[in-house]
């Protein structure tokens, strides 16, 4: 696009794309700072977006991935049922996989802003709540069979008439919610959110004219559209397609859950394009996925890619063309198919398998896969706590959700989870989990060598033991990555997989499985590694100096220097260094090797 | 009343300020010696002596009181030159300090590398012992292991222990253990206990005030004793004191002891002294809110004052790592004179946070410097002088300027070298902008209610835009702007902190409990400002407590009236106070909840009392005489290049007005009294600008 072409000059550019960005931060400040539930309000998992009537969205400074790319289906889902019954003072409520939500345990809110008398805006909040009426005190599972076992659903309802909410839906809710006062504060935070996005929206069109902030928009979405064709006209062409396992949770699948993908990037027209057709049939679980979910993974990991100068707009989100079809595990799901775990799950397969697949194009591109499901350091957690008169807790703990992966020129961020969140989200503090919960934290550190091998190390996984202490304590556990941990790209290595055990007052372990819901007894442990991220690039290219450091920090055992790494280590423990000789002469001889026996390629 | 002498030391430059016996301000500047900050303070005094006639040893036997707020903590921490420290932690959580709280500084660049622990993992021991979150004892603390401890670090020699154990706050039993085995086993070595430092709730932050407190302790320890030593030996007599994060002073025995109390020594003098000139001038008398900036040359400084008082927080960082002792809450960005401006493949502009510093400098400097940065722009728009730039130490190239404007966004947006350089400063004035909105509006502050007070050198000639912006109907540019914290230390209270966590809800208060903490920091309180020899009528005590509703995770800071919860009555009035409070900040108060307090802190201040300042010669004639030239500027605001009057900051008499557009310099700064503005010069000479 030529610079002439705009209609808004560049002053004005700026200075709305700063208004623009402060609502949003501002929407986002309310939220955080009046939210009760530990998941809003500690991991800040939530999001807040505008969208103008043309459902096109504006890049917002702050938010989650996985919210990112698909806002618009909310806005759209409220025309689809109202059609022009919308006026100013309503609120709409969605939790529903089916009506352009994310998932179950995802509240949005949604305003329509009005000006003049025209509807020109949609103020949205999105927050994870600690519950949201789910059968399970635990907000989502896996194991949910269809659609009438993800408890409490709005499918896109008022929830406030004239600025006031309607009583009787609040009333459905707190009916359905188990701790009514606690989901009560969190609403009114995010009517706050909203409200204020609306009001601050109605300010800005009034000083500068609903023309020229419409103007604004359509170059906005045009710059972001620029910036995304000219990353991707620096991309090399061709066509890959690639197939990954999920550990396998049905007998359907015993060998595990195929997610499969075709990549194709054509840097003449400036599209990639993701097709996703060729996948398994909706399953009798909750990690199906839906439009919401699989929208945001591919636009969020296409742009990945492209790197953090795009905005994550609806310009640049054109040239992502994204091919799914309904019935599918990964596509639309087909009713009554449940999707209460389409946030995670096969959700934290998918980004990175589109970044992976990347690299497949060119070694310098992509990045390996990071953690895959909510290991069991990050349980729902239920029951009473007898240390506050029998007091009821719900909430989501998010210890040790760490893992990232490898990419080039970068080891793994630790504390990243998965690419739903991409190092977003907060984590809790041992001292609050424990002051909020009868819970003792036994442990919670690195587990050594979890995180993949390869010239860029996956970020490692967490060791974390929790103990119950005097009142038993419901788990809600949502794991991953057991039988396939998170794979590497570019010849890096696998992580470890993540594993989980109870382990009784009289010490007997019990491993678990990746799913659960468990009430533990007082005494009662529950142990876990998590998987760490899959490693970049091949092993034996990795610095010697990078791998002595983390041998001596003991992120990773000598025996993963040697027998991995090639590097050959000399001195004490606390003071590793590499005898370079030794190194050069292992590396020489193992790389010999693997060149003879080359048959078996690394993904 | 004898002279004061007032000092900020800087990353470049030591700014330092004399107040005179009669009330006089006097400024300087020299050039921070980093090894040894003593040797540029000293470059400093000598100076002074020389303006005032004496030599240095007669200018220090005759001074009160010596002010001093310093990077040295700042520095050895972003410069990883603090001292070899171990942390003993409870054992199973050796990774506190690696894991921090979480999140990532931007959500959406995959391209970044993950911070390193402030102490390795390699120096960090676990030790078998727990207590849980009442303060009870689930395994007793292992003396073996922290004999094997001690074992391991006389092996590795470190300098500092911190020592932060799991629920220390609830109860220290395990930590003071230790610190009597620490005393005894490695004497000499500074230790520093979480519970002490900064008794919080939140192992990541409590931990990481004891390795940044520990750390600190020999560098500091240093400098400080280097420091009072060289002044006694030259003749002072008076009081030394240290400037601290929130912006009080503390005697150099107190610092010795917690020196992660001066992490952000420097940066907290600038709202001090915004505050007292802005009453002190008699501006915006009824609200007493001010934006106060610091624009310097590689970044901008933003704090905002509401009703007078100085804002601190809790949530101090320096180089990624958390403080959390109480600080002026100071934001800082990338935007200063150095900002670099580019153009990327879609036609914006981006300005900063990249900045070309002192070396090789904006292009104009002619040091190698061939990108376009602000200082660039502001000469192309002939805001500056070539030859009159910073006391004319550096002559400045327009053509070096223009070449780079033009290169790297002229040509490529295809606007002229002038609409370009506009736009750069526009661009980073949005940054700004943003940054003040942050502290601002998205906090549920109106900026229309606020005065904005310009420090820095590059400052005065953006803020009378960025009050426009913000619609902030008023502007001072203070005369000491140059030295804005400096003059802020110079005028500062004496001030520490105390304070202790102790859990209760209103629902089953523990009034014994509370009362017993309320009662043992004041103790803590009075004994300092006894020490600091403040008399009775200066000393007061501010109490706060840090309250949620429960269930929440985060806290406001909440006043205790006069440090007392004798019955439920005072309970009760607390409790509204809270529901008050939270309903200000967040938009809504729960009436029926439990209000929980979690830690009870004092403030000590010890009041200063500066005499006010002699009065200056008044004019209410034209300020013609002082005009200097006329120059040719570029402003989006005027249609075309226009000439306007340069009129001489020094010359200029209180009460003169000048009608906008016009520049002022003064020797160290230049300040745009923009189109459509009024500049009035203000009893201590400062520019009070007016908006349209």
């Amino acid at each position: 696009m030529q610079v002439t072409d705009r209609k808004t000059d560049l002053f004005t550019m700026l200075i709305l794309r700063r208004r623009f960005e402060g609502i949003i931060r501002e929407m986002a400040a309310v939220l955080a700072r009046s939210g009760r539930s530990g998941i809003l309000n500690t991991a800040l998992d939530f999001s807040c977006s505008i969208v103008d009537r043309k459902m096109q969205s504006i890049a917002s400074p702050v938010g989650l991935p996985v919210h990112v790319g698909s806002i618009h289906l909310i806005p759209q889902a409220v025309v689809r049922k109202f059609g022009d019954d919308v006026g100013p003072g309503d609120c709409f409520a969605n939790n529903s996989g089916y009506h352009g939500n994310t998932h179950c345990a995802d509240l949005t809110l949604c305003v329509p802003v009005f000006f003049d008398g025209k509807l020109a805006f949609y103020s949205i909040a999105r927050a994870h709540l600690s519950d949201m009426g789910f059968p399970t005190p635990d907000t989502y599972s896996p194991l949910s069979k269809d659609y009438y076992q993800e408890g409490l659903q709005l499918p896109c309802i008022r929830i406030q008439r004239d600025f006031r909410d309607i009583p009787e839906v609040l009333d459905i809710c707190k009916a359905n919610i188990r701790a009514p006062e606690q989901f009560f504060g969190d609403y009114q935070a995010i009517v706050a959110s909203v409200r204020t996005g609306e009001q601050r929206i109605q300010e800005l069109v009034a000083s500068y004219g609903v023309e020229t902030v419409e103007d604004f928009l359509e170059d906005y979405q045009t710059y972001a559209e620029t910036m995304a064709v000219n990353k991707i006209r620096a991309l090399p062409g061709g066509r890959v397609s690639q197939e990954t396992f999920y550990d396998s949770e049905l007998d359907l699948y015993p060998d595990g859950i195929p997610v499969r993908a075709v990549l194709t990037v054509d840097p003449e027209a400036a599209i990639v394009e993701i097709d996703l057709t060729d996948n398994i049939d909706n399953v009798p679980l909750g990690i199906n996925m839906n439009e919401s979910t699989i929208l945001a993974c591919c636009v969020n990991a296409v742009l990945n890619v492209l790197g953090p100068e795009v905005p994550r707009s609806t310009g640049a989100f054109r040239r992502i063309k994204i091919v799914m079809r309904e019935g599918s595990a990964i596509g639309l799901p087909k009713f009554p198919a449940a999707t209460c775990a389409a946030t995670t799950n096969l959700c934290h397969v998918l980004p990175e398998h589109i970044q992976s697949m990347f690299t497949r194009l060119r070694p310098d591109l992509g990045t390996a896969f990071a953690t895959i499901g909510n290991p069991a350091s990050c349980p729902g957690v239920s029951g009473t706590d007898s240390r506050h008169g029998d007091r009821p807790f719900v909430n989501q703990i998010m210890l040790g959700y760490w893992g990232g992966p490898a990419l080039p020129g970068h080891d793994g961020w630790l504390t990243f989870g998965s690419g739903t969140t991409q190092g977003m989200l907060w984590q809790s503090s041992v001292e609050l989990v424990e002051q909020q919960q009868p819970i003792l934290v036994e442990r919670l550190e690195i587990s050594p060598d979890s995180g993949g091998a390869g010239e860029w190390e996956g970020g490692p996984g967490a060791h974390c033991i929790f103990q119950v202490r005097n009142d038993a304590v419901g788990f809600a556990v949502n794991a991953g990555g057991t039988q396939f941990p998170p794979g590497g790209a570019g010849g890096g290595l696998a992580a470890a997989p993540t594993r989980t055990w109870r382990i009784g007052t009289d010490g007997r372990r019990t491993e678990m499985p990746i799913s659960f819901g468990e009430t533990l007894q007082p005494g009662e442990r529950l142990e876990t590694h998590g998987c760490g991220g899959g490693g970049f690039g091949p092993p034996l290219r990795r610095d010697p100096a990078l791998v002595a450091h983390r041998a001596r920090e003991g992120w990773i055992s000598e025996a993963r220097a040697h027998d991995v790494y090639g590097v050959v280590l000399a001195g004490g423990s606390d003071a590793l260094t590499v005898d370079v000789a030794a190194t050069e002469a292992r590396r020489a001889s193992m790389s010999a090797a693997t060149t003879s026996n080359s048959d078996g390629a690394q993904l | 009343m004898s002279p004061e002498i007032a000092v900020d030391v800087g990353g470049t430059f030591t700014d330092l300020v004399l107040r005179t016996g009669d009330g006089q301000v006097r400024t300087y500047k020299s050039s921070t010696t980093k090894l040894n900050i003593a040797l540029g303070i000293f470059a400093g005094l000598d100076r002074i002596a020389a303006d005032l006639g004496v030599t240095r040893g007669e200018l220090l036997a005759t001074c009160g009181s010596f002010a001093c707020g310093t990077t040295i903590a700042t520095n050895a921490i972003l410069e990883r030159k603090t001292a070899r420290t171990a942390l003993l932690c409870t054992m199973g959580f050796r990774d506190t300090l690696l894991i921090r709280e979480g999140g990532k500084p931007n959500n959406f660049d995959m391209f970044v590398d993950y911070p390193d622990p402030l102490i390795p993992r390699s120096r960090t021991i676990g030790i078998d012992e727990r207590i849980n979150a009442e303060g009870g004892i689930e395994r007793p603390l292992a003396e073996a292991d922290v004999e094997g401890a001690v074992a391991l670090m006389r092996e590795w020699e470190v300098e500092a222990v911190a020592v932060a154990l799991l629920w220390s706050i609830a109860n220290p039993a395990h930590e003071l253990r230790i610190g009597e085995i620490l005393r005894s086993s490695l004497p000499g070595v500074p230790f520093s206990l979480s519970h002490r430092v900064n008794p919080t709730i939140r192992e990541y932050r409590r931990t990481s005030a004891a390795a940044l407190d520990a750390s600190l302790k020999p560098v500091v320890q240093h400098h400080i004793h280097d420091l009072e030593e060289r002044l006694r030996a030259a003749g002072f007599k008076g009081t030394l004191t240290f400037v601290t994060s929130n912006g009080g002073r503390a005697s150099s025995e107190a610092i010795i002891n917690k020196p992660v109390f001066i992490c952000l020594s420097g940066p907290s003098g600038a709202p001090q002294a915004a505050s007292r000139l802005v009453r002190e001038e008699g501006i915006a008398e009824a609200s007493g809110n001010i934006v106060c900036i610091d624009m310097g040359g590689t970044s901008l400084d933003v704090s905002v004052i509401q009703g007078w008082e100085i804002p601190s927080h809790r949530e101090g960082s320096i180089g990624g790592h958390v403080f959390g002792v109480p600080s002026v809450d100071v934001e800082t960005i990338g935007a200063g004179g150095g900002s670099i401006a580019r153009v990327d493949a879609g036609g914006l502009i981006h300005s900063g946070p990249e900045s070309a510093g002192a070396f090789p400098g904006p292009a104009c400097y002619g040091r190698g410097g061939t990108l376009p940065t602000v200082t660039d722009a502001n000469l192309v728009r002939g805001l500056l002088s070539p030859d009159n730039f910073a006391a004319g130490q550096i002559k400045l190239s327009v053509e070096a300027a223009v070449r780079a404007v033009r290169e790297h966004v002229a040509e490529p947006l295809g606007m002229t070298v002038e609409d370009a350089a506009n736009l750069i400063c526009f661009t980073t004035e949005q940054n700004m902008v943003a940054a003040i909105e942050g502290m601002t509006v998205q906090k549920g502050l109106d900026p229309r209610s606020f005065v904005l007070v310009s420090g820095g050198a590059a400052g005065g000639l953006h803020a009378a835009s960025l009050a426009r912006e913000l619609r902030i109907p008023t502007v001072l540019i203070p005369r000491a702007a140059g030295v804005l914290s400096a003059y802020g230390i110079s005028t500062g209270d004496v001030k520490f902190n105390f304070t202790r966590s102790a859990f209760s809800s209103s629902v089953s208060f523990d009034f014994d409990r509370v009362g017993t903490v309320l009662a043992e920091i004041r103790k803590e309180a009075i004994d300092f400002l006894e020490g600091m020899g403040v008399p009775d009528e200066r000393r007061h005590l501010s109490f706060s407590t840090q309250a949620r509703y429960a269930g929440q995770v985060w806290h406001v800071t909440l006043g205790v009236p006069d440090g007392r919860i004798r019955d439920a009555e005072d309970l009760a009035a607390l409790v509204e106070a809270f529901h008050v409070l939270h309903e200000r900040l967040n938009s809504m108060r729960a009436e029926g909840d439990p209000v929980e307090f979690v830690e009870w802190d004092v403030l000590a201040v010890g009041r200063n009392v500066n005499a006010s300042p002699p009065a200056e010669p008044q004019s209410t004639g034209p300020a013609d005489s002082a005009e200097r030239l006329r120059r040719v500027v570029h402003l989006r605001e005027l249609d075309g290049p226009t000439a306007i009057p340069v009129y001489d900051g020094p010359r200029l008499c209180v009460g003169q007005v000048i009608e906008g557009p016009a520049l002022i310099e003064d020797p160290l700064t230049v300040n745009l009294v923009p189109p459509r503005s009024t500049a009035v010069v203000t009893a201590q000479r400062g520019i009070l600008l007016s908006l349209r």
